[in-house]
């Protein structure tokens, strides 16, 4: 990515310098970004394709039209980014570096807005804060401030978008080595001088990943601002697919895709030098922030977000469950295998982006080289396309290349649009870790006589273990939630939750989308319980 | 007819199989069935095993099909063509279907019943994502027939070039105005723009007849409810904006704010407060007020229709052959089981539409076919773009 690598920790210039000497990739994980690279860029093809066929006559209206929509889209996605950090970093804080109780539940809680589909979410808010809405009804009044506009939008998409700052946040802060702290605070620093000298640096790419999560998947979402009728570039993209017109839908997606790489530019821009390895990578105290009489209001505080973000929906879907499934639509109920295939395909998905990020990740946090920032920053073109155009382009590949390789209308595309579409949450993810990792410490493995590949396996893996199971996660979970792909690529007949939830939802037989919603809610809940259960990384 | 009764035991003792092998199978085929009776707040899930359902003397829905069973009254079946004296259909045939499960889901599964080696592969989403979906698919496209929920979209796949002309003995099954003219796609059935009004409130002369006049309607200030969201109304806003002209429509719509209309999420909802006596009456669909009234006997609902206007457009949903179907007469074959006595009594009955074939009556409680006056001139395939529409209705504040 070009960065100057910054150390500020003295204990690691040396192994640092060991890092940062090569401008020449290792081989096996170069090509294997590559491939990865090329591979998720793949989809661009159609898009390309599209626009071209667009009448060059028509563009320069097209683009004075749209600056409207882009300056909307750009504050969207700024108010979105700036309030999930104000969320994301102290909740993560709190359930991870303090002595609150009931970690593992606030945890849980934390997390799961991730799960809820944005046309849900904003769905619920608008029957609960809308005109004539529920909490209208309740209180009795006339009129409520108005839900619509920009407000209700950031409002709505900060709260399902802040976990991705929570989560990979909370990953960089478990494997940090808090003994720094220690060390800061022995030297007479404050709590607050600490966490700013120490603990700061050390999330900081964490928190820039997550954000760049927010600010991009803000960019490309279309539910939320449709629904909170705010004018949006992906409500371009999606009236010009309603008219039928694919080259000028793929224009936009096109344009999308440039506002992502501004944003990617700025990202980068903004991050400045990568940190930072400590000396002793892993060391850890039993020590936490004692929160003494601000326990209950940390308490508080760590509640509230989620409970907002997840009691207006589970409310509006409780209603509708409890309003009962009406007269036609027998054929919407529930059947295990619609979980069996939900949780398959959110699996396959999750493991494979978390093996297709791996060289990325690695490549682009250990060496400085220009193509290895390339291969990162190629992962995320896919995630800011809109999900539908992204449909139609896999389409177009799958059928391209059928006679070839027969994967159209099989699962195996679709897991290939999850990777495409959330690959960059697993790099993210992985990439913090591996910042974090100092390379002193497998190098002196092999120093100990150990292979390269072993010395990755022993040391370094298990040192970016959380990021690798945090990146993974995210994976799933919004896997399990994704709509546009899944209705455009799924084979006929492969049924998921998600899929019930929209044919019910769609046709308005709300009874009958509440309980797959609810399902759908049900086992990504308990997913993160066991993805939590699992993190057995408490390295001493 | 014996062939019903045949065909309902044919169906009913497979469904016995399949509920005493899979309970959870007899659960999902019974809900419909339970939830067409009563209150909906009693048909939720929970009906028990399968097959204590099944043994009650109640096939899964699938098997009421060509029963005559309605919320609103059993009736017999009578005219038009049967399914037993239509083509059999053999193979497996891929259906985009922009109609939603809920809908057709139980028709699609009863023919295939009928038929030991039919299987349908049925591909679920919007017409116009179907349609975008098509094209892009290319020669390649596995689709052999598209269902969809308007005339729009299937104007829009014909115009494209990927449809197939149906034989005229399909076409022939319903009048001029129910197909396309070159023969491309066939209604398989239809919807009307409606204003339901709460009778309690409102007698059907104090309805205006003409769209027109609904702002300048002083009894219905405050009183009006619309879903401004929802594509079928902005299908009849496309429609004014065609017949009365741009500014007519905007008039019109900034008319009905100062005349006081109260926004919704959707038409179902509309129907439902106008139910509730909270709306006097609201836009919407009609088969949205026949929802209501099966969930709720004596809801004090009805339907009034406008005359030759926006306000009274009949569109259809409909069938047609995609030009890659492997088997084109096997794909024509299935659309014409759509329009099968069968099919069009369960469009009936089900999903409370009007059948597009003559010879079956829609239900008692709705006006006849020819009773409506629908605006003549009006191409239905046009009604489907509607972005200047939303582009107005954002003008004017209504969005």
């Amino acid at each position: 990515m070009g960065t100057e690598r910054r150390t500020s920790t003295a204990t690691a210039s040396d192994a640092d310098e060991a890092s940062g000497r090569g401008d020449s990739l290792p081989l096996a994980p170069t090509l294997a970004s590559a491939a990865v690279a090329a591979a998720v860029l793949l989809p661009l093809v159609w898009l390309v394709r599209r626009a071209l066929d667009v009448p060059t006559t028509e563009l320069l209206p097209l683009f004075s039209r749209s600056t409207e929509f882009v300056a909307n889209s750009l504050a969207l996605v700024a108010a979105t980014t700036v309030a999930s950090l104000l969320i994301g970093v102290p909740l993560a804080y709190l359930t991870v570096r303090t002595d609150l109780p009931f970690k593992r539940g606030f945890t849980v809680a934390a997390s799961l807005p991730l799960v809820i589909p944005s046309y849900i979410g904003a769905f619920a808010f608008v029957s609960a804060l809308g005109p004539r809405g529920i909490a209208q009804r309740a209180l009795g009044v006339e009129s409520l401030p108005s839900i619509y506009g920009f407000g209700g939008a950031a409002l709505v998409m900060t709260l399902y978008t802040y976990p991705y700052v929570y989560i990979t946040v909370r990953a960089a802060l478990k494997s940090m080595d808090t003994t720094l702290i220690d060390a800061a605070r022995t030297l007479k620093q404050s709590r607050w001088e600490a966490f700013k000298r120490v603990t700061v640096p050390q999330i900081r790419p964490a928190a820039a990943a997550g954000a760049l999560l927010v600010a991009l998947y803000t960019l490309s979402d279309f539910g939320t601002p449709a629904i909170m009728r705010f004018d949006a570039m992906t409500r371009e993209v999606y009236l010009a697919f309603n008219s039928f017109d694919r080259d000028l839908a793929g224009l936009l997606s096109l344009q999308l895709v440039g506002v992502t790489l501004f944003i990617l530019a700025l990202e980068s821009w903004v991050r400045g030098g990568d940190p930072l390895h400590s000396g002793r990578q892993g060391g850890r105290t039993d020590d936490v922030v004692r929160l003494g009489k601000w326990k209950l209001p940390a308490m508080l505080a760590t509640a509230a977000v989620p409970a907002l973000a997840l009691v207006v929906p589970l409310a509006v879907l409780l209603g509708w469950w409890a309003a009962g499934t009406t007269d036609t639509g027998a054929s919407l109920a529930l059947t295990p295998s619609h979980v069996f295939n939900s949780v398959g395909v959110a699996g396959a998905a999750a493991l494979v982006a978390a093996l297709a990020g791996l060289p990325v990740a690695y490549l682009s946090a250990r060496y400085r080289s220009k193509l290895a920032g390339v291969f990162d920053r190629a992962t995320y073109v896919g995630y800011a396309v809109p999900g539908v155009a992204l449909g139609l382009a896999l389409v177009y590949l799958g059928t391209e290349v059928s006679g070839v390789l027969p994967i159209y209308q099989t699962v195996w595309l679709l897991v290939f649009a999850y990777l495409v579409r959330f690959l960059p949450q697993a790099v993210g993810s992985m990439r913090a870790s591996f910042l974090r990792v100092n390379p002193a410490l497998p190098e002196a493995a092999r120093t100990l006589g150990r292979t390269s590949v072993g010395a990755f396996r022993s040391v370094t893996m298990p040192l970016i273990a959380p990021g690798v199971v945090g990146g993974a996660a995210l994976v799933f979970l919004t896997t399990m939630k994704e709509l546009p792909a899944t209705l455009m690529l799924a084979p006929p007949g492969f049924e998921t939750l998600v899929l019930r939830v929209w044919a019910a939802y769609d046709q308005g037989y709300f009874g009958y989308a509440a309980v797959p919603a609810l399902v759908l809610l049900g086992v990504s809940g308990l997913s993160m319980l066991v993805i939590i259960s699992q993190e057995g990384y408490d390295v001493k | 007819m014996t062939n019903d009764g045949e065909q309902r035991c044919r169906s009913r003792r497979r469904f016995l199989a399949a509920a005493s092998t899979a309970g959870i199978a007899g659960l999902a085929g019974c809900n419909g069935l339970f939830g067409s009776g009563g209150e909906s707040t009693t048909t939720s899930t929970g009906n028990g095993s399968g097959t204590g359902n099944a043994t009650n003397g109640t096939a899964g829905s699938a098997g009421q099909i060509g029963s005559g069973r309605s919320p609103f009254g059993d009736r017999n079946l009578e005219g038009g063509v049967s399914m037993a004296e239509m083509p059999e259909l053999s193979g497996e045939l891929t259906l985009y279907s922009g109609r939603g499960e809920p809908l057709v889901g139980t028709l699609i599964e009863y023919i295939e019943e009928l038929y030991p080696d039919f299987a349908v592969r049925t591909k679920y989403g919007s017409a116009i994502e179907l349609v975008n979906l098509i094209q892009t698919e290319g020669q390649s496209s596995p689709a052999d027939v598209f269902f969809s929920v308007n005339a729009g979209a299937l104007g829009q796949l014909a115009n494209a070039g990927r449809t197939t002309s149906l034989p005229e003995e399909i076409l022939d099954f319903v009048p001029q105005e129910f197909r396309d003219p070159s023969g491309n796609w066939v209604g398989t059935s239809g919807r009307a723009r409606s204003v339901p009004y709460n009778t309690n409130q409102f007698s059907e002369s104090d309805i205006p007849t003409k769209i027109m006049e609904f702002p300048n309607t002083e009894a219905l200030q405050g009183q009006m409810g619309w879903a401004p969201t929802y594509s079928s109304f902005q299908a009849f806003i496309t429609a004014m904006r065609i017949l009365e002209g741009e500014d007519a429509t905007r008039q019109w719509l900034n008319g009905m704010q100062e005349l006081g209309v109260q926004q919704y999420n959707d038409e179902f909802l509309v129907s439902q407060a106008v139910a509730d006596g909270e709306l006097a009456a609201g836009f919407a669909n009609h088969y949205y007020t026949l929802r209501v009234q099966a969930g709720r006997a004596n809801a004090p609902i009805a339907l009034a229709f406008t005359e030759n206007d926006a306000g009274s457009v009949f569109n259809v949903a409909g069938g047609a052959v995609v030009d890659t179907a492997s088997d084109d007469t096997l794909a024509a074959n299935f659309v014409r089981h759509l329009l099968s006595a069968e099919a069009q009594d369960y469009f009936a009955r089900e999903t409370y539409e009007y059948p597009t074939v003559p010879e079956i009556e829609p239900l008692g409680r709705l006006p006849a076919i020819d009773q409506l006056s629908p605006p003549e001139e009006l191409d239905l395939t046009q009604l489907s773009e509607l972005e200047e529409t939303v582009s107005l209705l954002r003008d004017v504040g209504v969005l």
